[in-house]
């Protein structure tokens, strides 16, 4: 049951990245860095940091999953199992060109890990000392969960792992709270 | 083979030293840092000499003493490699080319780090680990 959506996907991944424009990959890597390095020197708190780079990553991730539906083609998902290998196999190579994997399922199937064993955006990155606290890529939190919501699914994404902490893999812990029946989501709310 | 790196150095553009490392502990490190600093005259007689003539950033042998040899490399952001190698026989310059070659790569990922500002001096793990790595395939 596990592999059954498997292939198909990594296919239609592959199939997607190849269509798509590509960038400088140490271009994109310096850019990233020199975000999270302004941020650092602007907010002193990594803690805060880290918060503004999920938020940036939401405002990315709402407007990026229209690029992603428009492209890939990929119809409704069945359940929020389908949801993942799709984020990890489809939207991962589309937009990082690499792939993630889907592991630890919970009894309920409402949460997952997403496991990267290289990120780009973490290339030639070395933390000081100092910032253990610091999650560095924690922007694809945001935009896992900004492109999420677009498609009524409310869901938090933290880095439990990361290779520049020392671990050999990163991984984001991808929890659903609920799905969204027709209500305004929270962004076009009030802020 | 007989090429043995003893002491490798990173000298940035005010030839203040941005790195130095000594392999051999037999040797008391300030021995090479005194080799390493009076290298730094002959580079700048070099990169001066050659003013417009070449592209060579690879600077060749700058001066020998009694157990070692010393070579320099310079790049146009006036970051100078210099290493000291203790060789019998004959000069392997390939050898050595491509091992600033490969040092030059190691400087450049490193500079990329975000967190690394040019010119500060090289904390970086992974750079001392990498460079362990290269010397020891020389």
């Amino acid at each position: 049951m596990a592999q059954k959506g498997a292939r198909p996907y990594d296919r239609i991944g592959e199939q997607v990245f190849a269509k798509v424009d590509k960038i400088n990959a140490e271009l994109f890597t310096l850019t990233y860095g020199s975000i999270v390095t302004q941020l650092v020197k602007d907010y002193e708190d990594l803690g805060e940091v880290n918060t503004q780079l999920e938020k940036m990553g939401y405002n990315i991730g709402v407007r990026l999953i229209e690029e992603f539906l428009a492209r890939s083609n990929v119809g409704r998902c069945a359940d929020f199992t389908e949801t993942a290998e799709v984020v990890a196999k489809v939207g991962f190579k589309m937009f990082l060109g690499i792939t993630a994997n889907v592991t630890d399922w919970d009894a309920e199937k409402k949460e997952f890990s997403l496991v990267l064993d290289d990120n780009p955006l973490t290339e030639f990155v070395e933390l000081p000392e100092s910032y253990n606290k610091l999650w560095y890529a924690n922007i694809l939190c945001g935009v896992i969960r900004g492109a999420l919501e677009m498609v009524q699914m409310k869901v938090e994404a933290t880095y439990v792992k990361c290779v520049l902490h020392g671990h050999d893999a990163s991984e984001i812990r991808v929890v659903l709270k609920e799905i969204l029946t027709d209500e305004i989501p929270a962004s076009m709310r009030d802020e | 083979m007989g090429i043995k790196v003893v002491c490798a150095s990173v000298i940035g553009k005010s030839n203040n030293p941005l790195y130095i490392r000594c392999f051999d502990n037999t040797e008391e490190p300030l021995k090479f840092h005194y080799i390493v600093h009076s290298a730094l005259d002959v580079v700048e007689e070099k990169s001066t000499a050659k003013k417009g003539a070449s592209l060579d950033l690879y600077l060749g042998m700058l001066y020998p003493t009694e157990d070692y040899r010393v070579y320099g490399y310079t790049t146009n952001s006036k970051i100078k490699f210099i290493i000291v190698v203790q060789e019998d026989g004959d000069s392997h310059d390939q050898a050595i080319k491509n091992f600033f070659r490969k040092f030059h790569v190691l400087y450049a990922n490193t500079v990329a780090n975000p967190f690394y500002t040019p010119d500060d001096l090289i904390t970086s793990r992974k750079f001392n680990e990498e460079l362990e790595k290269q010397v020891k395939t020389v």
